[in-house]
């Protein structure tokens, strides 16, 4: 019992600013009427206002409130959401001190930028992916405090190009700079160098930018630790800063043609020079014959451009098809060179056909019953787009197999 | 996301008996198959053998289309009218292509009747449909593999089996498969799929091999019989057979002719030269 008193005097001192004899005094009183320990402890602490202590992030746990905590951000982004109905902004990111790195959200403004040390009041923690996120409210203090402070070093996530999505941190990669460019950017009155351009692995291309000169050169195969991932016109875009660690590698890197599944193109939200293979299974109704203006080049609709008004409008052949791999779709747009390769047919022959039967729509009928259940190999980049994740065309070919040989593959890897 | 269109033969999706759907509204629902397919949308291969029209308006449509494995039931619901009369106007027997979501009928707990809703339907070539049979064939020899490594393992999560490699729709299906579905019997599938396979290999062999003759054979046949309207197509099976041709490969071969644009049907029932 005596051993209990003791350690219940301990807990209480952690939260209250009383000295010891007191607490011990008020502790014995409350146990002398009767009172329960849990209940004498908690009744101790409220009489003395809780004074809750500053914690480090790993000793966060979920669902806990009033917490006290200084952190590093080490990452933010701001966001729209709708909450009942009103949009509202919202900033997400990572913060981190020597112990832990933790996701977090506030759902107001506190002016926060990256590489701020902060002293955070009344955060109240919940459960995401399996571990504590901070949530800082309305009634959460925030307050820059002017000294820095370490950051744990957790191993890097080792990564193929194809599988960085936007969102990551902390990522490892390796690749061959396949094109790097240096431009000057003005961020908040400051000019600063940076380095962007493409990197590229056996399994795909990503672009990147490196806020920070490495002297990097294309040709160069490097390692790059402690890189980032955001998004960029709809793709995956790799970023690392004076905090990663890039090195030179000796090591070879064969740039391939690997078929990337589409559920990983559609994870991703898209990317650049990607390889992809599947059956076209819808052809969309604004496919066919278009006529764009010879200014502008934006497709016209009955003769007249929204921008430069009534032209004589010019042809161009387009498609634009659903593409499924039975793991993800996307939608392709095919150009008139790559739209007349896979025809078979020119767009004057089917300008042609369409004068004949005197409508247009005979020609998209003719490319519906051309394509659609035909597997179709595509190369490409994503374009931002709302709905589907949708890819523009910078080759394509219907794919021919030898159904027998691999009909005969496949019944040998059933025995096997 | 739009919904992955599985390609899967009709004897594993018609074995399924369970269904998930999670409680957001307007969530998906989902067919899982014994072997871990988690079936929303699927994309149907075969051979079109029967439509019939349903309800009082007569404008739904109800089709079988025969697999290697089995018959997938498809129907065009009134609000899909071209998708009805594309059916309709389908000759029978022909190699069909359709995309649809997948219709649950469960009349009573534990009974359940799978078929598929139409979203898109067309006549397709005989080497579409050899390349389905390879694609359904490949993605169920992965979805066996799955789920015997799952059934290996103490405690099958979606996670460890996407730790295997396997993609995340492949991984949370086998997942879901393997709680609600005891002991599945893998060799059936296997011999299944082995019987899928050698429809390609084996019996369409021959009838490759002697193709270009038996067509050059059918070709004169139709040519010697035909008349200005053409000559009966029971006549040309006949003197075919005649001629020692068996007479599945006969209609596989005018088929085949009429694939080509060699011959056409300037009446139903009647093969005229082109």
């Amino acid at each position: 019992m005596e051993i209990d008193i003791e350690e219940a005097i301990d807990e209480i001192l952690e939260s209250v600013d009383v000295d010891r004899e007191t607490v011990e005094k008020d502790l014995r009183k409350f146990l002398d009427y009767g009172v329960p320990l849990e209940h004498a402890k908690q009744a101790v602490i409220n009489k003395y206002g809780s004074v809750v202590k500053e914690k480090k992030l790993k000793d966060i746990k979920v669902n806990e409130r009033n917490i006290i905590t200084v952190a590093k951000v080490i990452a933010i982004d701001e966001r729209e959401v709708e909450v009942r109905g009103e949009k509202r902004k919202i900033y997400r990111g990572l913060l981190g001190d020597e112990t832990a790195i933790l996701p977090f959200t506030a759902w107001k403004d506190f002016g926060l930028q990256k590489g701020d040390v902060i002293k955070i009041r009344n955060a109240s923690s919940s459960e995401w992916e399996g571990q504590p996120r901070l949530s800082l409210s309305e009634w959460s203090e925030v307050e820059k405090v002017d000294y820095d402070i370490d950051l744990i070093k957790r191993a890097p996530r080792k990564c193929n190009l194809i599988d960085l999505r936007p969102g990551l941190s902390n990522v490892e990669v390796r690749g061959k700079i396949i094109y790097i460019e240096e431009r000057i950017v003005n961020i908040g009155g400051e000019e600063r160098k940076v380095f962007s351009g493409i990197i590229a692995d056996e399994t795909g291309k990503v672009r990147f930018t490196a806020w920070h000169d490495f002297g990097l050169k294309e040709g160069d195969v490097i390692r790059i630790k402690g890189g980032y991932v955001r998004k960029w016109r709809g793709a995956p875009q790799l970023i690392f800063d004076e905090n990663s660690e890039v090195e030179k590698i000796a090591e070879e890197i064969v740039v391939q043609e690997t078929i990337v599944p589409l559920y990983k193109i559609v994870e991703a939200g898209g990317g650049i020079d990607l390889y992809m293979q599947g059956i076209i299974l819808d052809v969309r109704k604004d496919s066919g014959i278009i006529f764009r203006c010879p200014k502008c080049n934006r497709r016209i609709r009955n003769g007249v451009c929204e921008e430069d008004g009534e032209v004589e409008g010019t042809p161009d052949l387009r498609i634009r098809a659903l593409l499924d791999d039975g793991t993800g779709a996307v939608d392709v747009i095919f150009n008139r060179q790559i739209s007349e390769k896979l025809l078979g047919k020119n767009m004057e022959e089917y300008l042609d056909i369409a004068k004949e039967a005197m409508d247009y729509s005979i020609v998209y009928e003719e490319i519906f019953d051309k394509l659609v259940a035909k597997p179709v190999k595509v190369k490409g980049d994503s374009m931002p787009s709302d709905f589907i994740v949708t890819i523009f065309a910078k080759d394509a070919e219907i794919v021919k197999i030898d159904e027998k040989k691999e009909a005969e593959e496949l019944l040998m890897q059933l025995e096997g | 996301m739009r919904e992955p269109a599985w390609r899967i033969f009709a004897a594993e999706y018609n074995d399924a008996t369970h269904v998930i759907q999670s409680k957001e509204e307007k969530a998906p629902k989902y067919v899982i198959t014994p072997l871990g397919a988690k079936v929303n949308r699927l994309f149907i291969v075969g051979v079109l053998t029967d439509v019939e029209e349903i309800g009082a308006e007569g404008i739904r449509r109800r089709a079988r289309i025969s697999d290697p494995t089995g018959i997938h039931v498809v129907y065009a619901e009134a609000f899909e009218p071209e998708i009805a009369s594309i059916l309709a106007d389908m000759e029978i027997p022909s190699y069909i292509a359709v995309v649809g979501k997948t219709r649950i009928y469960e009349p009573e707990e534990g009974v359940l009747y799978l078929s598929a809703r139409a979203e898109m339907a067309k006549e397709i070539s005989i080497e579409e449909r050899n390349y389905w049979i390879i694609e359904a064939s490949r993605n169920m020899l992965i979805r066996i593999n799955a789920m015997r490594d799952a059934m290996n393992m103490s405690n099958p999560t979606a996670k460890q089996l996407r730790g295997l490699g396997y993609p995340p729709i492949i991984a949370e299906g086998v997942a879901e498969a393997i709680k609600v579905y005891k002991d599945v019997d893998l060799q059936h599938y296997e011999i299944m799929l082995r019987e899928a396979l050698s429809f390609i290999t084996s019996s369409r062999k021959e009838i490759k091999k002697n193709h270009e003759q038996e067509e050059e054979k059918v070709l004169k046949i139709i040519e010697s019989l035909q008349s200005e309207d053409g000559a009966a197509w029971e006549a040309v099976i006949e003197e075919a057979i005649k001629e020692g041709i068996e007479k599945s490969v006969v209609e596989e071969v005018i088929v085949s002719l009429m694939e080509k644009g060699l011959i056409y049907e300037p009446q139903l029932g009647k093969l005229k030269v082109v």
